[in-house]
């Protein structure tokens, strides 16, 4: 019964949602202003290669007939999706003919997990002092770590990022000003190169998690804030519960649905990458991948790693949508 | 009731205070002596002094007055952008979590279509086609309408749950209008998240505008925070370095 | 309590040794390692070195340090040198027949030697693989391509072309020779990764970032057998290394700490490194610190199809309008090499161009309502020097050193007669002061421009702007990053930029910077782009242009054709020709010296270009460890 009634209509509406998605992204680069042909002739001369204006419009061609942008746009979008169904995303056009997930095996694990880190990072912290902070509203320490966390956050992130490095990286050289590891360590399950990853990953992961922090307690505080209110909490104070359980199984537990909801949502985007983190810290990832492709109208590769955005975020929405019965039994499906 | 709440909860004074300050500087910044989007218009590179009192920049231009302008222009954004998104998202998340059944299916096949559309290359190509006529209004508009589906979510996950309680179904038994039960029953109960959402909304628009300009994607002769950063980046911080 | 205190030794401890960790690392030795930027920035593909196929970035070492050309400019000294060919090309008369000469004992850095086959190979394959970045220019030409002995090559061109070695000749860009026994066991050319890469170069790849943002490069043992060896001898530094730290702030903070040896910065970051290190110079050691040498001519195109830029007189107008003076404050500090004449003005044009020129710049004159006025100011470098000589700069004192600095002369700032040119063309200024059309409508003109803030097409587009706000003209300069599609179609009024192509900086001949007039590339608007961005041409300048392609590229007549294509540009002035490329290099004094500078300009000073090669032989560690 649940499952004809919810279950199915809600796949219905996850496949519309990426079917959307997946045409979108076929669409919206097309419309960019920054063509690839164009763009390679340009990186070309800029190169310094000597093409002389006779060899350029044959160059055009050429390009074009590479590129696979021969053919009405409907015909494009149909071999599209017939890539698509075999697993393949096709050739990047600034980095002929690379493949576009080759591309995106480099850069993706950075990402993942510099993303993954800060994120987890900051919601748990963020998510636990917006507890604490409900249910001991009168005390110093609360009150200091509230302060804390409204102050630093409306920090633009790049001054973040700049002073952090500017302070850890030049001024007390503790930290590594660029790379995701150093040169001469064996890239591996090994000690020295985990150590080594953790060095270089420290500060861009903690000028993510130090801001971060300030927005998921913000929100974690002010849910709660109506859950100390409600009847059982009441209650289960009057009970004499002791304090930590009231705090984790009353208070935050109830508290959860939108920081789960947030952090679904979030952990959908990781795969767009952090595009001023990579540039402030010379840091690897998808974030520069992505914006070097839109500027270079890198079509394959815009629609690659937005692909692995959209399955991500409308999965990690299809989940949260079959789990809040879970987390709250009061939900029901429907 | 606001004399109380300014005299009483210190968070709200101080928090009201700041706003009050940033308001007034970007109030201030009608009333500047000088062209904000010319070069040249005063002496480069002056220390601080009375006549400017944070010094001018290499770009020929007070930068007390460049800071007016640019927090007036940010703050119109980001108040544009939240309005916008805000009246968008609660609408859509209250109304699809009370209702559900098909009118929560659809709007939320367009709310999770809005979030996954990649922001980024849709701002260049807006850009693109409204060139110069991109003003902060037209900006903040734009980004209003592309940032409310992730706070809708947000605020139907809380819905989903307070319809099932009590006092809902008292007050359906009751005979409660659908729009009266939200208006009256639901919507002061999320009113705290929302405020959450806004304030991370706003931080949000700011992020996004500093990060358009720091990638030279906005117009950079129109002073915002942004833009102050993009042009300080290559002589503030450097010269912060040096002392 | 215990756990807690168990849990904080731990966090304790991992931080320790991720701190500790550093000591682990296997930096080559500091002193033996010369580190440059990756100016380009970070590498998209860093496992890829097949930059042939077009798709590689050339400058992440690969062009300075392992793969060589036939030819090399220096633009710095005006010189061709022979690499990998033994003597210039050689021309039969009617210049359909190439013959190359080959130099001898040379190897590849995996020990076979390099032959006529390997040039042979090199462009028979571009020829047959779309795709690789001469495969169009060579099908249009060659005819047939062989060897005659082990190091002779002979090209047989299908119509005469008397530049056909062009191709060849590396300026920041050639076609270079690649190994024929690597890629004859090659399946698929344009797929092929070529990592390592094998090249006749000085040094060879050690070990490169997955990440794009370093590569380590270690000399060859046998780097006698190579072409710089030969010419110049043992390359200093043991190792390079090529980094990218990010924008000109954090390279500023890298060259402080002695990090990077050498760095493209902005005006501002070079002068904190200058404040902050005091082993750090510029290429100049005083003002103006900037190399303006680069053969490149920097300023505005305009779109002269586009309406009012199509009269030639609004567009003098428009550089009357222009306080150069100003200009250079604004955008560069005054440091700034004056380009009037399409040129740029470096040491190796000076006497061939700029001195023929001077006199008839000198003489030429607008006429506007009866009145005659000589727009040139031929004393602007020196106003300049005197000028910064009040800002307490030491400058040259001598005629040559001035104009090594500020270039010849440039248009008088003369709004006055700007304003005569625009209204003899119907144009009329409202109550405020501001500028209307002829239409009626007031004058509204965008400068697009790239968004790199250290490019002059970004600078002087808001110089520029700002010059003609002030002119009564409501002028905005937008960064965009898509200058070139908007070029491309003509989509667009003014750009920042480049007013002509850039010339190879060596030699006499100027066809690479003129020949983009040429009627015969002109395309209407919306059609896509092949000339120059200005869609600008000229009967007489196609004539001229025919004559030069007539006349070998060695030939003495051939800078009389320069000039006169010269004066054809200045008089129709589709664009704002302002100065050659200035560049900011932070140079690093404290383990090497001897680099390249104002001082003792022996060679190209820059890291990204392949000349690099030719540099590290002169360079002189200091010992200091």
């Amino acid at each position: 019964m649940v499952l004809r009634k919810y279950f199915i209509p809600r796949f219905i509406q996850y496949l519309t949602v990426l079917f959307i998605g997946i045409t979108l992204v076929f669409i919206i680069p097309r419309l960019l202003p920054s063509d690839p042909v164009e763009h390679q002739l340009n990186r070309m001369t800029a190169q310094g290669q000597y093409l002389d204006p006779a060899a350029v419009e044959e160059m055009r061609e050429t390009l074009q007939e590479l590129y696979g942008l021969k053919g009405s746009l409907l015909q494009q979008y149909l071999i599209y999706w017939k890539r698509l169904f075999t697993g393949n995303l096709g050739p990047s056009f600034t980095q002929f003919p690379t493949p576009v997930i080759e591309l995106i095996k480099i850069s993706l694990p950075w990402t993942v997990g510099l993303l993954l880190g800060s994120l987890l990072l900051s919601w748990l912290i963020g998510t636990i002092l917006g507890g604490i902070k409900v249910s001991f509203p009168n005390s110093t320490v609360a009150k200091g770590i509230e302060f804390l966390a409204m102050g630093i956050r409306p920090i633009p992130y790049y001054i973040m990022a700049l002073v952090l490095l500017i302070c850890f990286a030049f001024v007390f050289p503790v930290f590594p000003m660029a790379g995701g590891y150093s040169m001469g360590v064996k890239i591996g399950f090994n000690l020295k190169f985990i150590l080594d990853l953790l060095k270089h990953a420290f500060l861009p992961l903690m000028s993510m998690v130090v801001l971060e922090i300030g927005g998921w307690f913000i929100q974690m505080r002010n849910v709660a804030s109506n859950v100390v209110e409600e009847d059982y909490v009441v209650y289960a104070e009057a009970l004499g519960l002791p304090k930590s359980k009231i705090i984790f199984r009353y208070i935050m537990r109830n508290a959860l649905i939108p920081q789960i909801t947030g952090l679904a949502l979030n952990l959908g985007f990781i795969f767009g990458g952090a595009l001023i983190t990579e540039i402030v810290f010379a840091y690897p990832g998808m974030g520069t991948l992505l914006y070097s492709a839109i500027l270079a109208g890198d079509y394959n590769l815009i629609m690659g790693i937005n692909i692995f955005s959209i399955v991500g975020v409308s999965t990690a929405m299809l989940v949260i949508d079959l789990i809040y019965p879970l987390l709250d039994p009061r939900v029901r499906y429907q | 009731m606001f004399k109380r709440l300014f005299r009483h909860d210190r968070r709200f004074a101080f928090g009201f205070s700041v706003l009050t300050f940033f308001i007034l500087i970007a109030l201030l910044s009608l009333f500047a002596p000088y062209n904000m989007k010319a070069w040249n218009t005063v002496p480069r590179d002056l220390p601080v002094s009375w006549q400017h009192l944070l010094g001018t920049n290499a770009l020929g231009q007070d930068i007390f007055w460049q800071a007016t302008a640019a927090i007036k222009n940010s703050l119109l954004l980001a108040l544009i952008a939240a309005l916008i998104s805000r009246v968008i998202a609660i609408v859509l998340g209250l109304l699809a979590g009370y209702k559900g059944g098909l009118f929560d299916r659809i709007v939320m096949t367009i709310n999770d279509s809005f979030i996954i559309i990649p922001l980024f290359p849709v701002l260049i190509l807006i850009a693109s086609i409204l060139r110069t006529s991109l003003s902060i209004v037209v900006l903040g508009i734009i980004i209003g309408l592309f940032g409310w589906a992730w706070d809708a979510r947000l605020f139907r996950s809380q819905i989903l749950s307070l319809k099932e309680r009590e006092f809902t179904k008292t007050a359906l038994l009751s005979g409660m209008k659908t729009y009266k039960i939200i208006t009256s029953e639901h919507l002061p109960y999320i009113i705290p998240l929302i405020m959450a959402a806004t304030i991370n909304n706003v931080i949000w628009v700011l992020g996004m505008e500093v990060t358009l300009s720091m990638l030279g994607l906005s117009n950079l002769n129109t002073p915002t925070i942004g833009t102050m950063i993009y042009w300080g980046v290559y002589v503030i911080i450097p010269d912060m370095m040096i002392r | 309590m215990k756990r807690r205190n168990w849990l904080f030794f731990l966090v304790l401890a991992v931080l320790c040794l991720i701190l500790a960790s550093s000591v682990w690392a296997v930096d080559p030795p500091r002193h033996e390692m010369l580190i440059a930027d990756i100016l380009t920035g970070k590498v998209g593909n860093p496992g890829n070195f097949n930059f042939w196929a077009t798709w590689v970035g050339n400058d992440k070492g690969l062009q300075q340090l392992v793969i060589d050309p036939l030819w090399m400019a220096d633009y710095v000294t005006g010189e061709i040198i022979n690499v990998l060919a033994k003597s210039n090309p050689i021309y039969n008369k009617d210049f359909t027949k190439l013959t190359v000469e080959l130099r001898q004992g040379i190897y590849w850095s995996d020990g076979v030697e390099f032959t006529a086959d390997d040039v042979v190979y090199t462009v028979e394959l571009s020829m047959k693989t779309p795709g690789f970045g001469y495969h169009t220019q060579f099908n249009q030409n060659i005819a047939k391509v062989y060897k005659t002995d082990q190091y002779t090559v002979v090209f047989e061109l299908k119509r005469p072309n008397s530049r056909f070695h062009y191709q060849f000749l590396d300026r920041w860009g050639a076609c270079r020779i690649l190994p024929k026994h690597i890629f004859e066991k090659v399946a698929d050319p344009l797929s092929f990764q070529f990592n390592p890469p094998v090249g006749t170069g000085p040094y060879k790849l050690v070990d490169y970032d997955v990440g794009g943002y370093w590569f380590l490069y270690e000399r060859r043992e046998d780097w006698e057998r190579t072409a710089t060896g030969m010419l110049y001898g043992k390359s200093a530094p043991k190792y390079v290394k090529f980094i990218h730290y990010g924008d000109a702030a954090k390279k500023a903070m890298a060259q402080i700490s002695h990090q990077l040896d050498m760095a493209d910065l902005t005006p501002e970051s070079l002068q904190v490194v200058l404040d902050r290190n005091k082993y750090a110079r510029g290429y100049y050691a005083e003002f103006p610190y900037a190399e303006l040498l680069h053969p490149c001519v920097t300023g505005a195109a305009f779109n002269t199809l586009v309406k009012p830029f199509d009269n030639r007189e609004v567009r003098w107008a428009l550089n009357l309008a222009l306080d150069a003076k100003k200009l250079a404050m604004t955008a560069y500090n005054g440091a700034v090499d004056f380009s009037p004449a399409y040129i740029p003005a470096l040491l190796p044009y000076y006497e061939t161009y700029y001195e023929r020129l001077q006199p008839w710049l000198k003489e030429y004159t607008i006429e506007v309502d009866g009145e005659k006025f000589k727009p040139y100011n031929p004393d602007l470098p020196f106003e300049m020097a005197a000028e910064a000589k009040k800002r307490g700069y030491k400058v040259p004192e001598t005629e040559q050193g001035i104009r090594a600095m500020f270039g010849y002369g440039w248009w008088k700032y003369a709004p006055d007669i700007a304003e005569k040119l625009l209204k003899k063309n119907g144009f009329t200024r409202n109550k405020d002061g501001k500028w209307l059309l002829p239409d009626g409508t007031p004058w509204k003109i965008e400068i697009v421009s790239l968004t790199t803030s250290t490019n002059p097409s970004f600078k002087w587009a808001f110089a520029i702007a700002n010059q003609w706000q002030e002119f009564g003209i409501d002028c905005e300069a937008r960064p965009t990053e898509q200058v070139e599609s908007l070029t491309e179609t003509g989509d667009f009024q003014v750009v920042g930029g480049q007013p002509a192509a850039e010339p190879f900086g060596a030699g006499i001949d100027l066809y690479r910077a003129f020949h983009v007039f040429k009627s015969e590339y002109f395309k209407p608007l919306g059609e896509k782009l092949v000339g120059h961005q200005s869609r600008w041409v000229h009967p007489e300048l196609d004539q001229l242009i025919e004559k030069m392609e007539k006349t070998d590229y060695n030939d003495p007549a051939i800078i009389d054709l320069g000039v006169e294509v010269a004066k054809i540009l200045i008089d129709g002035q589709p664009g704002v020709s302002l100065a050659s490329f200035p560049g900011f290099m932070g140079l690093d004094t404290y383990y090497w010296t001897n680099y390249p500078g104002g001082e003792n300009p022996y060679a190209v000073p820059w890291y990204h270009w392949p000349n690099l090669k030719f540099v590290l032989p002169f360079l002189q560690p200091t010992g200091r460890k």
